[in-house]
C-alpha cells in the first residue's frame, strides 16, 4: 500500500456520496491492505464503484448552486462581473472609436434615462411597507447594486457588440439596462430589510376568494429569524403593497 | 379480452451471470470483496459494485469483522458479505439457468457430498 494508492482512494472517494464517504473508503483501503500485485488496477476500479455509489444513492445530491442570497456574495459577484466587463471593454478598439466620437457619455446618459422610464411605465417602483426608520442600509444596498449594474451592462454591451454587431450595441444597452433595473428592484423585494440576506421558504396563503375580507399572496421568511414578508397577489385597499412583519426575539429558538 | 395479454411475472430476479458468479462466490466461502475477485477473475471495477447491487437487492448483507479480530492479526477490519434467505433461493434458481455455476466455483456443501 503505497501514498500513490491511498491518493487513488482518496480521489475516488471524492465521488462518493458524503454520508457513505467515510465507510468506503474504510472498506476499500482495508481491502488494498490484502492486494499484493496489480495494486493500481484495483485501485482505479475503486473509480467505478464510486461513481455507481453517486449513481444510484437515493438521496439525490443537491446540486451546488451559486448563491446571490448574502448581500455581500451578490455585491461581489456583480463587482466581478462588472471588472471583467471593462477590463475586455478597455481593450476594444470599438470602444477607442465610440469614446473618439465624443458623445459616448450623453448616449449613454440619454439610454439609462430612457430605460428607467421604460422600468417605471411597466413595473411597480415601490419597494414595500417596512416599519421603522432603518432603510439606510437597504437604500445604500440598492444604490449600490444599480451602480455596478451600469458597467456591467454598459460594457458588456460593448462587448457583445465587438462579437455579433455594431449595431446591436444600442438596442443591447437598452435592453440590458432595462432587465439590470429591473432585476436590481426584485431582488431589493425579495430580501430583508435587517439583514439583506434573500428571503426563503415562499408559501402560497389564501385565495381569490379571500380579496374583500383579508388578503392572498404569498409569505416568505427570513432564514436568520428577523421577520416574515406578505406579498399579495393583486393590490387591495388595504395591502396595496408587500409588508414586512418583524419577529421579536422570542421567535428565535424557532431558527 | 385484457387477460390475454397478461404475462407471468417473474417472482425472483433473474441474475446476470456476473452476478450469478459472486453470488456463487460468497456461497462458497469467498466473504470478502477481494477474495470474489481472486475467486472469479473478475476485476475490482466489476466485482465491488455488483456487491453493491446484490447487496440493494437484498439478495446479500453486509458486516464489519470486530476491531479485535483485525487488531490479533494485525490489518485493519475488513467488511464481509453473507447470503440472506432470499440470496440463496435466488441462487438456488440460478444454478437452473447457470447449471456450470456450481462446477465453477464449488459451494462447502458440494464439495462434502
Amino acid at each position: 500500500m503505497t501514498p500513490l494508492h491511498l491518493a487513488l482512494l482518496r480521489s475516488a472517494s471524492l465521488l462518493v456520496p458524503g454520508p457513505d464517504r467515510a465507510e468506503w473508503f474504510a472498506e476499500w483501503s482495508a481491502e488494498l491492505w490484502h492486494v499484493n500485485r496489480g495494486t493500481t488496477a484495483f485501485c482505479l476500479g475503486a473509480f467505478r464503484d464510486a461513481f455507481w455509489l453517486r449513481r444510484n444513492n437515493p438521496i439525490p445530491i443537491a446540486p451546488h448552486t451559486f448563491s446571490l442570497r448574502s448581500p455581500l456574495s451578490c455585491l461581489l459577484f456583480l463587482a466581478a462581473l462588472a471588472a471583467v466587463s471593462i477590463y475586455f471593454a478597455l481593450r476594444l478598439p470599438l470602444t477607442r472609436a465610440l469614446w473618439a466620437r465624443g458623445n459616448f457619455v450623453p448616449a449613454y446618459l440619454f439610454m439609462i434615462a430612457l430605460s428607467v422610464l421604460i422600468v417605471s411605465a411597466t413595473t411597480s417602483l415601490a419597494l414595500g411597507e417596512y416599519p421603522g426608520n432603518r432603510h439606510f442600509r437597504r437604500r445604500t444596498f440598492l444604490a449600490i447594486k444599480i451602480a455596478l449594474v451600469l458597467p456591467i451592462v454598459c460594457c458588456g454591451s460593448l462587448d457583445l457588440a465587438s462579437v455579433i454587431s455594431m449595431s446591436f450595441q444600442s438596442h443591447g444597452l437598452l435592453i440590458g439596462l432595462i432587465v439590470g433595473f429591473r432585476w436590481a428592484l426584485v431582488d431589493q423585494r425579495r430580501r430583508c430589510p435587517v439583514c439583506l440576506r434573500l428571503l426563503t421558504n415562499p408559501t402560497r396563503i389564501g385565495g381569490p376568494s379571500h380579496t374583500f375580507l383579508d388578503w392572498y399572496g404569498t409569505e416568505l421568511i427570513c432564514a436568520q429569524g428577523h421577520g416574515l414578508l406578505y406579498v399579495p397577489e393583486i393590490p387591495t385597499s388595504c395591502y396595496s403593497t408587500q409588508r414586512w412583519q418583524s419577529l421579536d426575539p422570542s421567535w428565535t429558538s424557532l431558527f | 379480452m385484457l387477460h390475454r395479454y397478461n404475462f407471468p411475472v417473474a417472482l425472483e430476479p433473474k441474475l446476470s451471470h456476473t452476478a450469478a458468479l459472486i453470488l456463487q462466490a460468497i456461497h462458497a466461502g469467498h466473504v470478502y470483496g477481494f477474495s470474489v475477485m481472486e475467486r472469479t477473475g473478475l476485476p475490482s471495477g466489476t466485482v465491488y459494485p455488483a456487491m453493491r447491487r446484490l447487496e440493494r437487492d437484498s439478495l446479500i448483507r453486509s458486516q464489519w469483522e470486530s476491531q479485535a479480530i483485525a487488531d490479533s492479526a494485525l490489518r485493519p477490519p475488513r467488511k464481509y458479505y453473507k447470503l440472506t434467505r432470499s440470496g440463496k433461493a435466488t441462487l438456488e434458481a440460478s444454478h437452473k439457468r447457470y447449471p456450470l455455476l456450481a462446477k465453477l466455483i464449488p459451494s462447502p456443501e458440494a464439495e462434502n457430498a
